[in-house]
């Protein structure tokens, strides 16, 4: 009966489109087992045909994740002409080789055997979330493939392995900070209500540093709503927790997400102090919750005025490309390039990086990195021995929105 | 739970609800007189809020080939949304006469049509994301007018506010569905549908111009889920080019438990699995999918035909 089989056949195709469609357009088929193609790649050259240097970048460039990936990719960019135009590795110049990691651990995973096994990068920069890192990072570093993170910052990131580090500061040392700017702002806060999105490893993972500190500052914890970074209808959380009356909400969440959040609870009629997490650090929030944006508080990592001649370079291209101030996940990604061209100009002044076979050259890559000393435009960044940074200057923003919505920017907060 | 609680989960799962129905009839129509299943509908429905949102002068983001573009025209909210939902069923004419008209000649198998409805909603997903990039887009605050962003149905100790956004939803897919039940049953055009769903080659000797026929279940099919996605993006946000694919899936869950080609079967099933979202804990939402299918499973189980569903009948 021909309309109980395109029943059938329709739920298959769907759960088919699904996967299509959220899959993303990871360039690279390598699905295959990473044990028996890693030893494979540990040779060849180190330079590609065209003579540039392949380093590898894994952001998410679909799925909602593109929100953050995309302005990955643009820092990543301006990075890219800005070392190639001074002349790359001592005139070698570099070759920036994109992948898509879309949203999820699988397609971070596709992307890093990529550029491991076909695109034969000497270091890769990503992926963009904490989650598909704890699933991703695993495969470069049984590679020993230097992988520096430019936007995780869940705890543990550099103990996956040896060859991990981040550009990305912890949220351990940035999320506090903005607890403590919403308590300079209001005094008068005593009851916390906590938001998070429990599909995401770093939503989780600052969840629980926040939790922390509203019991640090003697505050109390009414309530801790739960929902998923997919979710666009928040009515039940908000509901639950305004009724509890809160002074504070903190949420955990991305920029789609956390700004629906914001929305409707400022629909619902909240009116107390709102922090936002890293995940939400982005100008992308500003088309979703528009003028109820204003007056959330983020810490970050990173302030477009911070002062220094890399800095004004880059939020001069950034500004001038994108006509807005630079977002920290820019910012962290063109850190990141940085950090590898640095070092591999440094590697190459002992030995000529064209020459060195490619297992060598990430060895020594993924020495130097974490030796190095780099001034970016987060400030001046190092690492310590297991791949984590150190990082001086922090900052809380508060976002100012024009009335009607349209415009918005952070506030950097002195 | 408290009553009030209770009462406010109630209102949001009606105005879900009612949104799933409408979209869920054009997944009906369709079926009804082509007996496959669309699965670019959720892509158009997607297509249908980024049309409006143009229309109504929203600017682009900075990631896809339209970085910054804006049209030179700034509608209000109700022109725009009808005009972005006629835009979305010129899509769903088109689709048709790509994606399932040449198939239909051919007299191809209706799993190549759903197949090739797949392709199409794969290409408009990804479209999207090539013109405007993957970048989350708000309607202006003032859309709905000087209309106060919540309404409180409680007492001042007691409050129980509700979005006004979504009590405005539930009251325009009440009127849709009731300006789309007269049409189908009151009148020529719709009676001329009903004939073609039930035996297009009997109606096609009668003198019913079935082709156009299909070309208008198509129109008003994507038109549906144009205003859907409006709708729906109203109320919370355009969450990117994948906005409509979750929807996509939940109408399928909606038109089964209604009943396949059944009307006044989406409109229950749609108010079914709504109300049932809204009382899953906010802590489970991610379970919502996993709820609505549950529903779907025991339906088939116990009522194969659906809520409303006529039982099929085979003559032998």
């Amino acid at each position: 009966m021909k309309k109980t089989g395109a029943l059938t056949t329709t739920f298959l195709a769907t759960f088919t489109m699904l996967l299509t469609a959220c899959g993303g357009g990871n360039s690279g088929t390598n699905v295959g087992n990473t044990s028996s193609t890693q030893t494979a790649n540990n040779t060849g050259s180190t330079t590609n045909s065209s003579g540039a240097i392949p380093i590898g970048i894994a952001f998410a460039q679909t799925s909602n994740v593109a929100l953050l990936g995309q302005e990955q990719v643009a820092g990543a960019r301006i990075a890219e002409k800005y070392f190639n135009d001074k002349g790359g590795i001592n005139g070698t110049p570099i070759k920036l080789v994109f992948q898509d990691t879309s949203g999820d651990e699988a397609g971070a995973i596709n992307a890093f055997q990529t550029l491991i096994n076909k695109d034969k990068v000497v270091g890769i920069v990503g992926p963009t979330l904490s989650q598909q890192a704890f699933s991703a990072d695993p495969v470069a570093e049984r590679a020993k493939v230097p992988v520096l993170a430019a936007s995780n910052t869940a705890n543990k990131i550099p103990e996956i392995g040896d060859y991990v580090a981040r550009v990305s500061a912890p949220v351990s040392v940035v999320a506090p900070n903005s607890i403590k700017a919403a308590l300079k702002q209001n005094p008068n806060i005593k009851k916390v209500a906590v938001f998070f999105a429990q599909n995401d490893a770093f939503s989780k993972s600052e969840t629980e540093i926040f939790q922390k500190t509203v019991k640090d500052q003697g505050l109390e914890l009414v309530t801790v709503q739960k929902f998923q970074t997919s979710d666009t209808d928040f009515q039940s959380q908000a509901t639950n927790a305004i009724n509890l009356k809160p002074d504070l909400v903190i949420i955990s969440g991305l920029a789609a997400d956390g700004g629906n959040l914001v929305r409707q609870l400022r629909e619902l009629g909240y009116k107390g102090l709102i922090v936002g997490g890293n995940g939400m650090n982005t100008s992308n929030i500003f088309p979703v919750c528009k003028a109820l944006c204003d007056g959330v508080l983020i810490a970050q990592a990173y302030s477009p005025e911070h002062p220094g001649e890399i800095n004004s370079t880059f939020r001069k291209a950034y500004t001038e490309q994108f006509k807005k101030e630079p977002p920290q996940f820019s910012a962290q990604a063109f850190a990141a390039v940085q950090v590898y061209v640095e070092a591999l100009q440094a590697v190459d002044k002992k030995s000529k990086v064209a020459k060195l076979p490619l297992p060598q050259l990430r060895d020594e890559l993924n020495k130097q990195i974490l030796t190095g000393k780099y001034n970016t435009p987060l400030g001046e960044i190092a690492f310590t021995p297991v791949g984590e940074v150190v990082q001086k200057d922090f900052y809380v923003a508060q976002i100012k929105m024009d009335k009607d919505g349209s415009q918005g920017k952070f506030a950097f907060l002195k | 739970m408290t009553l009030a609680l209770f009462l406010q989960q109630f209102l949001n799962g009606l105005s879900i609800g009612s949104v799933y129905a409408i979209f869920a009839l054009g997944y009906t129509l369709v079926y009804s007189i082509l007996g496959i299943i669309n699965l670019a509908h959720g892509a158009v429905f997607t297509l249908g809020a980024y049309f409006t949102y143009a229309l109504m002068g929203g600017t682009f983001g900075f990631n896809g080939l339209l970085a910054n573009a804006t049209l030179p025209i700034k509608l209000p909210f109700a022109i725009a949304l009808i005009l972005g939902s006629s835009l979305a069923g010129l899509v769903g004419v088109a689709m048709e006469r790509i994606a399932f008209q040449p198939l239909r000649r051919k007299g191809s198998d209706p799993l190549l049509t759903v197949v090739s409805s797949l392709g199409v909603a794969v290409v408009i997903v990804n479209l999207i994301q090539y013109l405007v990039g993957a970048e989350s887009y708000t309607f202006p605050a003032d859309a709905y007018g000087s209309l106060p962003a919540s309404i409180n149905f409680g007492s001042a100790e007691s409050p129980i506010p509700i979005r006004s956004v979504q009590i405005v939803i539930f009251a325009v897919s009440v009127v849709i569905v009731a300006i789309l039940t007269y049409f189908i049953n009151s009148t020529k055009y719709g009676k001329a549908m009903q004939a073609i769903a039930e035996d297009a080659t009997t109606a096609s000797l009668l003198g019913i111009n079935t082709d156009g026929f299909i070309v208008l279940t198509f129109f008003i099919s994507s038109f549906l889920a144009g205003l859907a996605g409006t709708l729906v993006a109203s109320s919370v946000s355009i969450a990117g080019p994948y906005f409509g694919i979750a929807f996509g899936l939940r109408g399928l869950a909606v038109i089964v438990l209604g009943g396949l080609g059944s009307i006044p079967g989406a409109v229950l099933g749609g108010l079914v699995i709504g109300l049932v979202e809204a009382f899953v804990p906010g802590e489970y939402s991610g379970y919502k999918d996993a709820v609505a299918f549950a529903i779907l499973f025991v339906m088939l189980l116990v009522r194969p035909q659906g809520l409303l569903g006529r039982r099929f009948i085979q003559k032998v």
